[in-house]
């Protein structure tokens, strides 16, 4: 880009440099105060120094909105590009990301992500600090499983897993009450009921969590070593309302069918405390084994039919 | 390349032109299906042409209706977003015609599943439409899956239902289960529809 960019064109709002072969973008647009919109598609961009240092504190990260990088030769998501605090849109598609950076949650004005086309594997828990993301797009990636805090994600509405290697998904995804888009198609979800119970008994720091969590034992930062403390906080509550306990570390992992009137079945992962627990989301059809679930049916019922709709458009 | 000699070779120069030969075409009680692919074909795409019509939503592909043709058949333009894919669906024994004026499309053929069945859909046949191609499906031939698989293009397509259909099926590749959903216009005549339900949106 012609080194006086900034001084012969200050007023700049929208600059398009797609398909021209450019190996990097250079310092010439960081004194671009008003530009919001920047298509640099089909480049040969990916190379170190492929943004200018400094992105982040200059007059252009402030204006930016809108970043179209797809088609480049990524292989890993920019870190000069992270700075970008007002940033609403990001398009990495089609490039040789292998994974996503935690660092992500630093676009705090991000609303829409495209990163499909990609070779990534796993999303970091991270992604779901973006507080108005609405549009996800990881298609066409090798992801083998939804970490289950993306159900965080309140703003979402569309989201799209197609063609990944997905076998199933958390089932915190039927909290995502603005969900209108979900794409799943060319995944290897489990299709039939599995019952894979893994059960790692708990450990002795385990059972005294436990305990501490449920009888409310009270304690103080003061009375316990930084690292128990912090133990104590990451007590996950077990699905179950009848139970009302809480693991850490030792769940068992159960693949269960969340039938949708029997027309679409979404293999949804649950964590439980013990093997005795059940999962308040029961099929309607399956016989109820237990009072519990069918108590709690109103509840996850109302979040199949919203996730139903979803599903079938 | 040797013009064979036929009856009728239509050529449209323009969308208006192509809109008036389809109605002079679909005035007629008989229409020939090989007539009006070709006759799509030969539109070339115009931007400047359609660009009222194609408007495009962040989150999904959407439809936005050009001419009603006298009740005979709907026209309507498609709007992909990078990534952005239609399910399977079927078109209610209707004559559809497709025509690719910006992008590709990828189209997936399936076999329509067993009464009861329980398995994965059966893929046909797959390709890549081009620019200016037009493809024809009908129920009798299959189902199919349409999709924008570029992550850095958009796509635009012309789409030609005849007779024109509000409502058809979808299917879930996985099982061959189908549910009928009602069809909705993005925009109409150039115009955004506004007070349309998100939930009831097209395959």
């Amino acid at each position: 880009l012609p080194a006086g960019l900034s001084q012969w064109f200050p007023a700049l709002e929208v600059l398009d440099v797609s398909g021209t072969g450019l190996a990097e973008l250079g310092a010439e647009l960081l004194a671009l105060p008003r530009l919001h919109t920047l298509l640099a598609k089909n480049n040969r961009l990916g190379g170190p120094g492929s943004l200018p240092k400094g992105l982040g504190q200059a007059p252009l990260g402030r204006s930016l909105r809108v970043l179209n990088l797809s088609g480049n030769r990524f292989a890993e998501v920019p870190p000069a590009l992270l700075g970008l605090r007002g940033l609403q849109s990001l398009s990495l598609g089609g490039n040789r990301l292998h994974g996503i950076p935690p660092d992500i949650q630093e676009l705090r004005s991000l609303e829409f992500l495209y990163l499909g086309g990609n070779f990534i594997t796993s999303i970091p828990p991270e992604l779901a600090n973006l507080p108005s993301l609405s549009y996800l797009v990881l298609c066409d990636n090798k992801i083998q499983s939804i970490p289950p805090q993306l159900a965080q994600l309140h703003s979402l509405r569309s989201l799209s897993l197609h063609n990944n290697l997905l076998t199933y998904l958390p089932r915190e995804i039927l909290n995502l009450v603005h969900l209108e888009e979900l794409s799943l198609r060319g995944n290897p979800l489990v299709v039939r009921f599995v019952r894979d119970l893994t059960y790692n008994p708990p450990s002795l720091q385990e059972l005294a969590g436990r305990t501490v969590k449920t009888r409310n034992v009270p304690y103080a930062p003061s009375d316990l070593p930084e690292n128990l403390v912090r133990y104590l906080s990451l007590a996950s509550n077990c699905p179950n309302p009848k139970c009302g306990g809480v693991y850490f570390d030792s769940c068992v992992r159960q693949i269960k069918f969340v039938d949708f009137c029997g027309k679409y079945r979404l293999p949804l992962m649950h964590y439980l405390c013990s093997p005795e627990c059940s999962s308040p989301c029961s099929s309607a059809s399956q016989s109820s084994t237990s009072q519990s679930e069918s108590d709690s049916e109103d509840e996850a019922s109302v979040a199949a039919r919203r996730m139903q709709k979803v599903l079938l458009g | 390349e040797q013009q064979p000699v036929q009856t009728e070779t239509w050529k449209a120069r323009s969308l208006e032109e192509l809109i008036r030969i389809l109605h002079r075409i679909f005035a007629e009680d008989k229409v020939s299906v090989e007539e009006v692919q070709e006759l799509m074909e030969s539109y070339e795409s115009n931007p400047e042409e359609w660009l009222q019509y194609a408007k495009f939503d962040q989150y999904r592909y959407t439809r936005n209706l050009v001419d009603n043709g006298n009740g005979k058949f709907n026209l309507m333009i498609l709007c992909w977003g990078e990534g952005h894919g239609s399910s399977i669906h079927d078109h209610t024994d209707s004559h559809c015609f497709m025509k690719i004026l910006q992008g590709n499309l990828k189209e997936t053929l399936f076999e329509w599943p067993e009464k009861k069945g329980n398995g994965e859909m059966t893929k046909k046949s797959e390709r890549v439409l081009r620019e200016n191609r037009c493809a024809y499906i009908n129920d009798s031939i299959g189902l199919h899956r349409v999709e924008n698989i570029s992550h850095t293009e958009p796509a635009v397509s012309l789409h030609l239902y005849s007779p024109p259909f509000d409502s058809c099926n979808t299917f879930d590749q996985r099982t061959g289960h189908k549910h009928k959903v009602k069809m909705t216009f993005y925009s109409q005549f150039g115009e955004r529809t506004v007070c349309v339900s998100m939930r009831q949106h097209p395959p």
